[in-house]
């Protein structure tokens, strides 16, 4: 690789709103451009002011004549999200013009969410990235599972493209609670096998030639049931070698801790991407701790999701 | 308005400050964590995240939670300990340029008196705020805080340890009378006063019926607090601060300059800015600049022509 020239690791930047698509229940996926946007890698995040574009800051009140003031300044015109949201980078693309297109994919789940899902085409977002650590890829293992539930699917589409990029032979896990909240396109001609076969069943794994098991709790599509059961049959098909597959994750707590038992029995290496609340998103407010494996009395120390991961080795993890 | 030069300069207790914006402390780390986003040469000074004698863990997660306006902490003092903190800070806080003053939280007066001694023989430090006020640790901080005997003994012996460096006493909302405490400390020898530190607070999950925090209280920062502490600014500056000529620096929900200008008016000398600096830490800059444009477009030539300048008639 050329050397690069030097550059800030991180960032904040005014980025524009090229595309805003809903994916079906409360699910959309932003196309972000920013000018100058550093080196990232897939499992970072960006924190994504959520407010209203445009109105930053307190304005002066005019008092009409025999009327009273509308209150317009941020305090008052409704509830906006005082601190950042984090989204990890579900894609990143690099134009010859040094703007780089990020896109991110959001569940609706409540204020700063909403407000992100109603921004405009042209709108302007202040955004602070890459942040974190993101997922290593193993060099000794040729193939990888990767492993997604709902909004934990996203991360895995940008490290579907560098392990492509690499050489690595990808197989997707995409979880969602029903058919409409897996927040990826379904190929019509192509369903997702009922049996746990991977197949190009999804638009977007389907462009980075990853083959897809999808699960749904209810069954409305796909496999039945949890993603990380969907993930066994193919695991332990007779044409997959367990000494060459490496375990990428990301998901609700309960599928990472199922995930990373199903890597440790088989001696897989497995990386986990963690979800946590933030406020600063980089390592100042001490807010997202988890609990690591360490020397000393109690066997665990705390460290940050969001500055020592949010990539953690399941082995690194403390699991209580 | 008119490009003149306005002199943004203050001075607290002896220590000269370019501009009257600081960092209230555990929101910026040890000045490293925002190197990328902002210039921290530009602040008038730093506060350090609350250092004590051993390090410390801090509490079990979930320790944040975002509320209406605000927000609730309950990190539990999780710092490096003091050792670490002179060997691996200290020269990173010494490129800063800007003066430093270190929080110092204990369990025992002696771990404060401690800690404040070593303090005073590093050049960079310039002063020794004390935290009698965090809500969020089991055994002291708070204790201290909330009774105006306790504060006056704690400042008394830190103020003696004190050789070099000055002693600002941070305060704690969570009292009846916070003129009473902040009567107390000066009278013990504080040379300044920052208040106010967060407001004991509870979020609740609905449908767990549990705290969400795993401390169960937390410390309420953030916009939602401003127009107390503003108050609890302005009635420390009138019964104690004005005529004691002991300086305050205010903070609590500052993100803009027209926050920031209000504690001014109110009898704040310099202001420091916490939770917003987790949403962008350039508004440090934004509210030193907002406070310049202030000053000219009502003609002052300096900032301390505004400094309890509130019309109290």
């Amino acid at each position: 690789m050329s050397s690069p020239a030097p550059t800030r690791s991180k960032g904040a930047f005014a980025a524009r709103v090229l595309a805003n698509r809903s994916l079906g229940l409360d699910h959309y996926r932003l196309r972000l451009g920013v000018a100058g946007f550093p080196r990232s890698q897939p499992g970072q995040f960006i924190n994504v002011r959520c407010g209203v574009a445009g109105q930053e800051g307190p304005q002066p009140l005019e008092w009409p004549e025999g009327g009273l003031p509308r209150p317009t300044g941020p305090e008052l015109a409704g509830v906006q999200p005082l601190l950042r949201r984090p989204f990890s980078l579900a894609g990143r693309v690099d134009k010859d013009d040094g703007t780089v297109e990020l896109d991110i994919i959001h569940h609706v789940v409540g204020v700063g969410t909403a407000r992100l899902a109603e921004l405009g085409v042209g709108a302007e977002v202040s955004v602070i990235g890459p942040l974190g650590r993101g997922f290593t890829v193993v060099a000794d293992r040729p193939v990888a599972a990767l492993v997604g539930g709902g909004v934990g699917v996203p991360p895995l589409l940008y490290l579907a493209e560098t392990l492509q990029d690499a050489g690595v032979r990808a197989v997707a896990f995409a979880g969602a609670r029903t058919a409409r909240a897996l927040p990826l396109r379904i190929d019509p001609s192509e369903p997702p096998s009922q049996a746990g076969w991977p197949t190009l069943c999804t638009a977007e794994f389907a462009a980075r030639h990853t083959p897809t098991v999808v699960a749904t709790d209810d069954g409305s599509l796909g496999v039945t049931g949890f993603v990380d059961k969907a993930l066994l049959p193919w695991l332990d098909s007779p044409n997959v070698r367990a000494g060459e597959v490496a375990v990428y994750a990301c998901g609700p707590a309960p599928m990472i801790k199922a995930v990373a038992d199903i890597a440790a029995a088989r001696a897989m290496p497995c990386q986990l991407a963690l979800e946590r609340h933030m406020a600063c998103g980089m390592g100042t407010c001490q807010g997202c701790a988890v609990k690591v494996k360490a020397a000393g009395d109690t066997g665990w120390a705390f460290q940050l999701v969001c500055k020592d991961g949010p990539v953690f080795d399941a082995n690194d993890l403390y699991w209580e | 308005m008119t490009h003149d030069e306005v002199n943004l300069s203050v001075d607290i207790a002896g220590v000269k400050l370019a501009n009257p914006l600081m960092t209230c402390s555990g929101t910026c780390g040890y000045a490293t964590e925002y190197a990328d986003i902002v210039d921290l040469r530009q602040l008038g000074a730093f506060v350090t995240k609350s250092i004590t004698a051993g390090p410390r863990v801090g509490n079990d997660y979930p320790r944040v939670v975002e509320t209406r306006a605000g927000m609730l902490n309950a990190i539990g003092l999780a710092n490096v300990g003091l050792e670490a903190f002179l060997d691996e800070k200290v020269p990173l806080l010494e490129s800063l340029g800007v003066p430093v003053f270190v929080n110092v939280a204990g369990r025992e007066i002696a771990d404060y008196v401690a800690v404040a001694e070593r303090l005073d023989e590093v050049d960079v430090v310039r002063g020794i705020e004390l935290n009698i006020s965090c809500p969020n640790v089991k055994a002291g901080g708070i204790q201290f805080g909330t009774d105006g005997a306790m504060a006056g003994e704690i400042t008394a012996a830190v103020k003696a340890a004190c050789r070099r460096n000055i002693l600002i006493v941070k305060l704690s909302p969570n009292v009846t009378d916070i003129a009473a405490i902040a009567a107390a400390v000066v009278e013990a020898g504080a040379d300044a006063l920052s208040l106010v530190n967060t407001f004991t607070a509870m979020a609740i999950d609905i449908e767990t019926r549990r705290p969400i925090l795993a401390n169960r209280t937390g410390g309420l920062s953030g916009p939602a607090i401003r127009p107390i502490a503003v108050h609890m600014v302005d009635r420390v500056y009138r019964q104690v601060a004005r005529d004691a000529g002991v300086p305050i620096i205010g903070m609590g929900g500052i993100q803009y300059a027209h926050d920031a200008i209000e504690f001014l008016l109110a009898g704040a000398t310099a202001v420091a800015v916490g939770t917003a600096l987790f949403v962008d830490a350039r508004c440090l800059i934004e509210i030193r600049d907002g406070i310049a444009d202030y000053l000219r477009r009502h003609g002052h030539a300096s900032i301390t022509e505004i400094i309890g300048a509130l019309d109290r008639e």
